[in-house]
This record gives C-alpha cells, sequence and structure tokens, in this order.
C-alpha cells in the first residue's frame, strides 16, 4: 500500500500539560481510519494540526515523498488536504456557492466549476437545496453540504471532525453512508468520532489516543474501506 | 421668539428652498461622505487585521483604539490647524480654511470609529469562518473577504456610526474649515453660529436635516440587515 502521509513528530502541550506526543503514524492511501480517546484527548486537536488550522512548531511530515514542515503549513498540504469541523461552517451565501468555495478560491471558473458543483450536489442528496439559504438547512444536511464542498475539491486526505456527532436516524445514517464513497474514489479518510458503527466498520483502520499516545490498530479484514 | 415660532419658520425656510441653507447641507454631507470613503478601506483592513492577528502589543492597539472613540473633535482640530497651518509640516497643501482640510478632520474622526466597530464585528464572528476558508484553500485575501461578507452587518454598522460621528462634529470643521460662507460652512458650525446670532430658525432648520439625515441612514441599515440576524427564536 503507497504511503500518503508519515509523520515523523507531532507533539502538543497546553502549559505544561503534554496533549500528547506522537512518535510516528503513517497515512496510507486511499486508506480510512477512525481516531478514537476521551474526550480531551486531543482527537480534534490532532485532526487540526494535520489540517493547518492548529499551530505546530517543530512538527515534520512526509507527504507523497516529500518532507515537509507541520508550520508554516505549506501550500502543497494545503491542496490536498481538507478538514471538516464538527459542527461544520457554511457561509451565508447559498448552498451552491457553499459547495464551490474551495473551487473559487482555486481559481476555477465556467462550465468545468458548475459540472463539479452540480456532481457533488447530487453525490451529497442536496441538489433540492441549491439556491437555500444555508442557515436553515438541518444539521444532517450542513454535514452533507460540507462534505460535498470539502469532496469537490478532490482531496488526497480528508479529515473529518466528529461528523455525525448531534445526528441521529435518517441524517445521520445519510452521512454514514458518504462517507466510505470518499474513500472509493482514493481518498485517504481520517474521521475522529465516538461512533460505534463508524469504528466497527470492516477495514477500518483504529487509531486511539490514550494518555498522549498514539495506539494503531488494524483489523483483519481487507485493509481498505469500500462502499457497503 | 418661541419655540414654536421658531420651528414654524425653520419648517417655510426648508420648503422655500432657501439657497445658501441647501448649500450648507451640501458642503456637510459631501465633506462628512469624502472623509468616510476614504477612512473607511483602512479602518476596515486594520480592524480585521487586530481582530485576526495575535501579536506583541495588540491589547495596546485596541486600547488606543477604543480610546481615540472618545477623543474630543475639538483635540483632532486643533492638532490638524497646527499641521495645516502656514508654518506646519502640511502648510504647504493649502488645506486650512478649505473643504479638503474639512474632510482630512473627517477621515481622523471617521477612522478609530470604524476601526473600533469592525474590529469588534470581527472578534464576536465565530472563528471557524476563516478556518473553513483557509482549509478549503482561500488565499489571505479571500479569508479576508469571506470574513468581512459575514461580518457584514456589523461593518455597516460602523460606517453608519462613523457618518453619524463626521456629520454630527462641530469642533474640527470649525477649527480647520473656518466657517467660511458658501465654502466651509456646514450644517453643525452654521447652528453654531446662527444660535449665537439668535437666528433660532434657520438653526432649527439645519438641525430637522441633520436628523432627517441620521434617520434616513440608520434606515438603509435596517433595511439591509432585514431578518437576517433572527432566524431562532422570538421573545
Amino acid at each position: 500500500m503507497t504511503l500518503l502521509l508519515s509523520v515523523q513528530t507531532l507533539h502538543k502541550r497546553h502549559g505544561e500539560r503534554v496533549l500528547f506526543d506522537i512518535g510516528r503514524l503513517d497515512i496510507a492511501a486511499g486508506a480510512a481510519y477512525v481516531l478514537t480517546g476521551a474526550n480531551g484527548a486531543g482527537k480534534s486537536t490532532l485532526l487540526r494540526m494535520l489540517g493547518g488550522l492548529e499551530r505546530c512548531a517543530g512538527c515534520t511530515v512526509t507527504f507523497d515523498g516529500h518532507h515537509l514542515p507541520l508550520y508554516p503549513y505549506p501550500r502543497q498540504l494545503r491542496q490536498h488536504i481538507v478538514y471538516v469541523h464538527q459542527h461544520p461552517i457554511l457561509f451565508s451565501t447559498s448552498v451552491a456557492h457553499n459547495i464551490a468555495y474551495g473551487l473559487l478560491a482555486r481559481g476555477a471558473a465556467g462550465r468545468a466549476l458548475h459540472g463539479c458543483v452540480d456532481e457533488a450536489m447530487a453525490w451529497a442528496g442536496v441538489a433540492h437545496l441549491r439556491e437555500n439559504d444555508p442557515a436553515r438547512l438541518s444539521g444532517g444536511e450542513k454535514q452533507r453540504v460540507a462534505l460535498a464542498r470539502a469532496r469537490v475539491l478532490r482531496p488526497r486526505l480528508l479529515l473529518l471532525d466528529e461528523p455525525t456527532a448531534n445526528l441521529d436516524g435518517a441524517a445521520r445514517e445519510q452521512v454514514l453512508a458518504l462517507i466510505p464513497t470518499l474513500v472509493d474514489q482514493g481518498t485517504s479518510v481520517i474521521v475522529a468520532c465516538h461512533d460505534r458503527d463508524l469504528i466497527n466498520l470492516p477495514g477500518v483502520q483504529r487509531l486511539k489516543l490514550r494518555d498522549g499516545r498514539l495506539e494503531t490498530r488494524s483489523q483483519h479484514t481487507p485493509p481498505t474501506w469500500r462502499t457497503r | 421668539m418661541g419655540l414654536f415660532d421658531a420651528t414654524a419658520r425653520a419648517f417655510a425656510l426648508l420648503a422655500s428652498g432657501d439657497a445658501a441653507l441647501w448649500q450648507i447641507v451640501w458642503v456637510s454631507v459631501k465633506t462628512a461622505l469624502s472623509g468616510l470613503l476614504l477612512a473607511t478601506p483602512p479602518a476596515v483592513v486594520l480592524g480585521y487585521l487586530v481582530a485576526m492577528h495575535r501579536f506583541p502589543g495588540r491589547r495596546i492597539v485596541v486600547w488606543l483604539a477604543q480610546a481615540a472613540l472618545a477623543l474630543p473633535t475639538v483635540l483632532i482640530g486643533l492638532l490638524l490647524y497646527l499641521m495645516l497651518s502656514r508654518s506646519g509640516p502640511l502648510g504647504s497643501l493649502g488645506w486650512l480654511f478649505s473643504q479638503p482640510g474639512i474632510i482630512a478632520g473627517q477621515c481622523l474622526i471617521g477612522l478609530p470609529v470604524l476601526l473600533a466597530f469592525t474590529l469588534a464585528a470581527v472578534q464576536a464572528l465565530d472563528p471557524r469562518y476563516a478556518e473553513t476558508a483557509l482549509a478549503h484553500g482561500a488565499s489571505r485575501l479571500r479569508v479576508m473577504t469571506s470574513v468581512l461578507h459575514e461580518a457584514r452587518y456589523g461593518v455597516m454598522a460602523a460606517v453608519i456610526s462613523g457618518f453619524g460621528r463626521v456629520i454630527s462634529e462641530v469642533g474640527c470643521a470649525l477649527m480647520v474649515g473656518g466657517n467660511i460662507e458658501g465654502r466651509t460652512r456646514t450644517i453643525t458650525t452654521a447652528i453654531a453660529l446662527e444660535t449665537s446670532k439668535g437666528d433660532f430658525a434657520q438653526g432649527i432648520a439645519l438641525g430637522i436635516v441633520l436628523v432627517t439625515l441620521a434617520l434616513a441612514m440608520n434606515g438603509v441599515l435596517v433595511l439591509l440587515q432585514g431578518d437576517a440576524h433572527n432566524p431562532g427564536a422570538r421573545l
């Protein structure tokens, strides 16, 4: 399996308290990982550091064979790694504009842009919400729009912070169904979660933050996580 | 003359289309809007930068920006007068007792209001807006425009407040403008002058214009804000 990202040193302190100190973490291309740990263990912080949203002086990674620092966050990582918040933030424009946001930021325009946005909206099942005000969407709809907004950028690594937290019933099922299809298209996914259904999916590599250390456990089932 | 008579005459003056009175209104609006137009871009960008970045001395910058809100306009007028007077460092511009001089003063008066209000609006915004923009590959400029778009009602309120401060100030316009009829006489300096002369009707007429302008500007803000900030519960 091709290695996408390899973390050499990753550490975080809050004052005197060491939140975590990770010696090594390897993320394979097109693989799925669930990151578990007690509340306050540092799951979100770890994802935010990998996503360039948390300062991480002295931390280094190898991405696609290139040795890079995590701070200041390199452009090369910004182009290929996307982080999605637990409670996604949608800009107060429209659903379609939100999904197009990253593409617009990268200079996309015209038919190619509209095609990508339409395809992503269809994938997430939010095509009927195209011109809706994001403030009026339900939690599940917001999460699906956020996933579509991330997917449309075709990231190599997607970091999802508790995507099913506070969702139940059909909304949770819909989000759960989308995540494996991201892996199908070759994106590596790390999901911070407490959701048993996500943790127990076959083929998922398990990462656990405990007492500042990262434990890695893979399952006996095939190492990739495919659509059920 | 009683208040009632003066007010009746003020309305008559407004309705008559008195050229001198409307010239004063025009000078006021023109200098206030020009000053605001010059102050808004740097103040909004500076407010955004101070709100979004942590740097040594940041709290001092915030303190000074907020303290500047309480700076008497007459003091700003005095400083500007000394700068623009013939022997001052900017004397060669020839702006003393001219409209550009008043505009410079209005700009200096509006700047701290715009900065402090923008800073507060951006600081109050959920920081995840900037993170979301950044996480999706936005440049620093796009992050700023996205964040300011989300804070737009606060920024609009800053502009309206700035307008209110510059159009209603009297000290700086009087010192730097000189209250020259037809050239640098503004609503507030004219009110001060006419009242001292005992001509209350023109003072009240100009006061009515000032209140109407304030109501109109705030009305625009209320219209633009619409119902956008109240999607939730109503008490």
